[in-house]
């Protein structure tokens, strides 16, 4: 620890001599905030008054003079309604004009506008309003006439009343943008700073003196991430400050009719150190994807290559909170940054929630955790000092270049992965959401494509890289108990979440609903089948593969399963899927193969669909299955069963396998 | 005292076949077994591109070697281990470590008294003796970016000097410096051979290596083409100079031919 603060101290006092480092952090947010929210206020001030001060034309044709002067004289009455000046003329050469035809029963009225004009719009709006008056006006004569109440045309009277108070739907609507204001501002404060510890230093030979100093890896990259986390958390706080002061001055100085919708700071105040404490974990998760991507480049211009896609990337992550459907639950806050922007926009709308602000804390500052310590553990000094460029990343190489038989590296592991991850959040939710079931067929064709022309690219050897070896009987065998243990043990841990997180398993049961619609074959092949084949490829074969030939068996085990869990995006099944992966892995470890594990993946995914579809059935054939709750002696038995299950086939995949290499 | 144990260090580089690029691996070290023990001066010699950087960086802890061992002990005679340990027990420097140009050589120092572990008042007495040794009051304070080619060697010596380690890797230390500065260098390396100090260094400077080093490894193409003492090298290839030594040598190992020399 006394190493990894001097090297933190060290790199401050660096950074800080830098110029350019603190314009980025202190100087940026502090003008940055006041100057736009002043120039938005000036610019719809302006826009406004231009507005009430312009005249608009509009033209009148085939119409009687004295219907005209009958609509000036109702317009000059109505004029404060109506709210637009407009000029009444002859003719079509108008911002809007009307064409009035007299058919059987009353008059049909044409207004002939430019949608993509905006002063043609309001003089149209304009208009339109001026015959609904006209209209309304004409109603009530003929009412009269027939000595008929006015209600006798609106027998019900509609009025929707806005429960949310005034400043809450203001949160919502100005919430949007101020968690990527936020963001954005960080981004640039986390960004200067971590080229300048990483490939700034390379780039000025200081870093393989730092390297020749008796500090070990983890030492290094954790002084270097903690003193980027901690410019990157103060530009935080400062745009914050930053932010909230100018907001102040804002209001204190608006009228008092547009005040009342501004949120009162007080109703804020309780949420305040909840919003610094996410500010702080969402820098803590950009600085360590920064820092991730500079610590490959060897100079500065290369990392500033690197990290454009990334700055993208985040920013349209921190763009969420603009999606209106968009909100903020348990799955939602499991993807980093977005869950930050949503948040924010929840706090100001005034809904706000513990857990779900705990979750997403807990969520960026726990992947920043893991991307730090990955890093520390995967890259030497070697790499650090020496690499060349993104060496790790097969995929970016030219396709002539990659040797035959190149195994993936865990670099083009997180690249498919992610990959697939954003095409199946974007592409798939879409196709779901346009082509229903067919929607999810896609998807799962999608998981299946992904790795296959990966592999097909970096021309690697299908047969190692995905374990596609015939399986031999004895496999089998030990691979079912193993499996059977897990789930036992998946199912008390399942009943234990669903009870600290009811919400989300409404959710969950929702979602298989549309699926139970269609025929069992099709739905059999889109949800085990093609699961089974295409995620086991991703999963075991591709990302457990890459992961096993440089890092371990272990290793790769535990990153396959945890990427596993989270492709599941769901706080409820993140450990269970995880467990069942782990599961899946330890089998196509012991075995050599992958078709053990595809057919038990088959098997979970056929059976927990079935006691979807058939409950009663289910309740029937397997009763353990399907309680919601359990009393302690059936998690016992459960847990117990679990043990001598997954222990046997454990033993048994062990022997198998201590045999084969006998032979 | 130090020991390599067959070193490699396998590389990749390019060989176009036609159109098509083909990679290949080659061995920029290749198998060199090494021994230098204290209050000894072992020089390393070689053409540009032999493999003497490769060779100490790996001795440096600053890459992990293909293949092979690196031995260190430390005064007692104990093998250390751990990493950490092996690179406080070494003070490393060649042309690639530059220091901080925004921190003064006494700030820098300041922070390795802190990162070693030393006490406040260690490390300023420490500081004092280095610059008094090194004649460098004239610019401790001033930051390193505003150094001269000269000052700033001395500086990155009183790096390396800061800690006492008992190993020194100089790769190339007298490398463009004038007379006086590089005189300097050769005065603190013979000053830490007495005080019984391993020094390990490599040059292009046959004259300072022969009346310096108490023993000589030649590399060629990555491996060890001749070793010995000075005079012993001297004697064996039956010339009065280690510059001939070195071209003898060269040519006998057929590298003269390839740079199209008709020196010798």
């Amino acid at each position: 620890m006394r190493k990894i603060r001097v090297l933190v101290k060290k790199e401050v006092m660096d950074i800080l001599r830098d110029r350019k480092t603190l314009i980025m952090m202190v100087v940026v947010p502090i003008l940055l905030y006041p100057l736009l929210l002043l120039g938005i206020t000036l610019g719809v001030g302006f826009f406004m008054q231009s507005q009430s001060e312009k005249v608009h034309t509009a033209g009148f044709e085939t119409i009687s003079d004295a219907a005209l002067d009958e609509l000036k004289e109702l317009y000059e009455k109505n004029k404060e309604e109506i709210g637009t000046n407009l000029d009444f003329i002859r003719g079509t050469d108008a911002d809007a004009w009307l064409e009035v035809a007299e058919s059987d029963n009353g008059y049909d009225v044409k207004i002939h506008y430019i949608s993509t004009e905006q002063d043609s719009r309001y003089a149209c709006e304009a208009m339109e309003e001026l015959l609904d008056i006209y209209q309304e006006k004409l109603l009530s004569e003929n009412l009269k006439e027939k000595g008929l109440p006015q209600e006798f045309l609106h027998p019900v009277k509609v009025e929707s009343i806005d429960q949310a108070s005034e400043s809450e739907s203001f949160g919502m609507d100005i919430g949007g943008s101020i968690g990527m204001m936020l963001i954005v501002t960080i981004l640039m404060g986390a960004m200067y700073p971590a080229i300048d510890a990483t490939a700034g230093e390379k780039e000025r030979g200081t870093l393989e003196t730092l390297l020749t100093l008796p500090v070990s890896n983890f030492e290094l990259i954790m002084s270097k991430y903690l003193s980027v986390a901690l410019f990157s958390c103060v530009t935080a706080i400062i745009s914050l400050i930053s932010l909230g002061g100018s907001a102040l001055i804002l209001m204190s100085s608006v009228t008092e009719e547009v005040g009342s919708q501004i949120p009162q700071f007080s109703a804020l105040l309780p949420a305040i150190p909840v919003i610094l404490m996410t500010m702080v974990a969402v820098a803590l998760f950009i600085t360590a994807v920064c820092m991730c991507f500079c610590v490959f480049a060897r100079s500065f211009k290369e990392a500033n290559n690197y990290i454009t896609p990334v700055l993208l990337v985040i920013m349209f992550a921190s763009m969420a909170a603009m999606i209106p459907t968009l909100r903020l639950d348990y799955q939602t806050a499991l993807i980093p940054v977005v869950n930050v922007s949503l948040m924010i926009k929840q706090i100001l709308a005034q809904q706000f929630s513990l857990s779900l602000a705990g979750v997403t804390i807990g969520v960026n500052a726990g992947y920043s955790i893991l991307i730090v310590w990955v890093l520390s553990r995967i890259y030497n000094s070697e790499d650090i000092l020496f690499s060349d460029g993104f060496r790790g990343f097969r995929l970016f190489q030219k396709r002539s270049d990659i040797k035959k038989g190149t195994v993936p590296g865990a670099g083009d592991a997180a690249v498919i992965v992610t990959a697939t991850f954003l095409l199946l959040i974007y592409v798939g939710t879409a196709a779901t959401v346009h082509l229903g079931f067919w929607g999810a067929a896609l998807q799962q064709l999608m998981i299946l494509v992904i790795p296959v022309a990966a592999v097909w690219y970096m021309k690697s050897d299908v047969k190692e890289l995905f374990s596609l070896h015939v399986p031999r009987a004895s496999g089998v065998p030990g691979g079912l108990l193993l499996y059977l243990g897990t789930y036992c043990i998946m199912i008390t841990i399942s009943v234990f979440l669903v009870k600290i997180m009811p919400e989300s398993s409404v959710e969950l049961a929702e979602s298989y609903e549309m699926l139970t619609e269609q025929p069992l074959f099709f739905v059999l092949l889109v949800l085990a089948l093609m699961p089974a084949v295409g995620e086991e490829l991703l999963f075991r074969g591709f990302v457990m593969g890459s992961i096993r030939h440089r890092h371990g068996a272990w290793w790769a085990i535990f990153v396959s399963a945890l990427v596993f869990g989270i492709f599941h995006m769901s706080l409820l099944k993140l450990l269970p899927t995880a467990m069942l992966g782990a599961c899946f892995a330890v089998i196509v470890w012991r075995t050599g193969t992958i078709y053990i594990g595809m057919f038990l993946h088959f098997l979970n995914n056929t059976i927990s669909f079935l006691t979807i579809k058939y409950p009663e059935k289910a309740v029937e054939l397997v009763p353990f299955l399907m309680k919601e709750t359990l009393s302690l002696q059936e998690i016992l038995c459960l847990l117990l069963a679990g043990i001598v299950l997954g222990g046997a086939g454990w033993i048994i995949l062990k022997r198998r396998s201590t045999n084969a290499a006998e032979e | 005292m130090i020991k390599a144990d067959h070193l490699c260090k396998k590389f990749e580089r390019n060989i176009k076949e036609g159109r098509k690029t083909r990679k290949e691996e080659f061995y920029a070290v290749d198998h060199i077994s090494l021994k230098a023990n204290k209050g000894e001066i072992v020089g390393i010699l070689g053409p540009n591109g032999a493999g003497k950087t490769t060779f100490l960086r790996m001795l440096g802890m600053l890459m992990t070697p293909t293949e092979g061992e690196i031995i260190i002990t430390d005064d007692g005679g104990s093998v250390l281990e751990d990493p950490v340990q092996k690179k406080a027990a070494i003070g490393y420097l060649s042309g690639n470590t530059k220091m901080y140009p925004r921190f003064s050589i006494r700030e820098y120092l300041e922070f390795l008294g802190e990162l070693y572990g030393f006490s406040k008042e260690q490390t300023q007495e420490r500081i004092r003796e280095i610059i008094d040794v090194l004649n460098m009051a004239k610019f401790a304070d001033n930051r390193i970016e505003r150094l001269s080619t000269g000052q700033l060697q001395r500086a990155s010596i009183a790096r390396c000097l800061f800690a006492d380690p008992d190993i020194y890797i100089l790769d190339e230390p007298t490398l463009g410096l004038d007379i006086l500065s590089a005189d300097a260098i050769i005065h603190f390396m013979k000053k830490q051979k007495e005080c019984g100090k391993t020094v390990l260094y490599s040059t292009h400077y046959l004259e300072e290596a022969q009346f310096l080093c108490d023993y000589i490894y030649l590399i060629l193409d990555g491996k060890v083409a001749a070793e010995g003492t000075p005079t012993g090298l001297m004697e064996r290839t039956g010339t009065d100079s280690l510059r001939e030594t070195f071209h003898v040598i060269c040519e006998k190992a057929g590298f003269m031919e390839r740079e199209g020399s008709d020196i010798g």
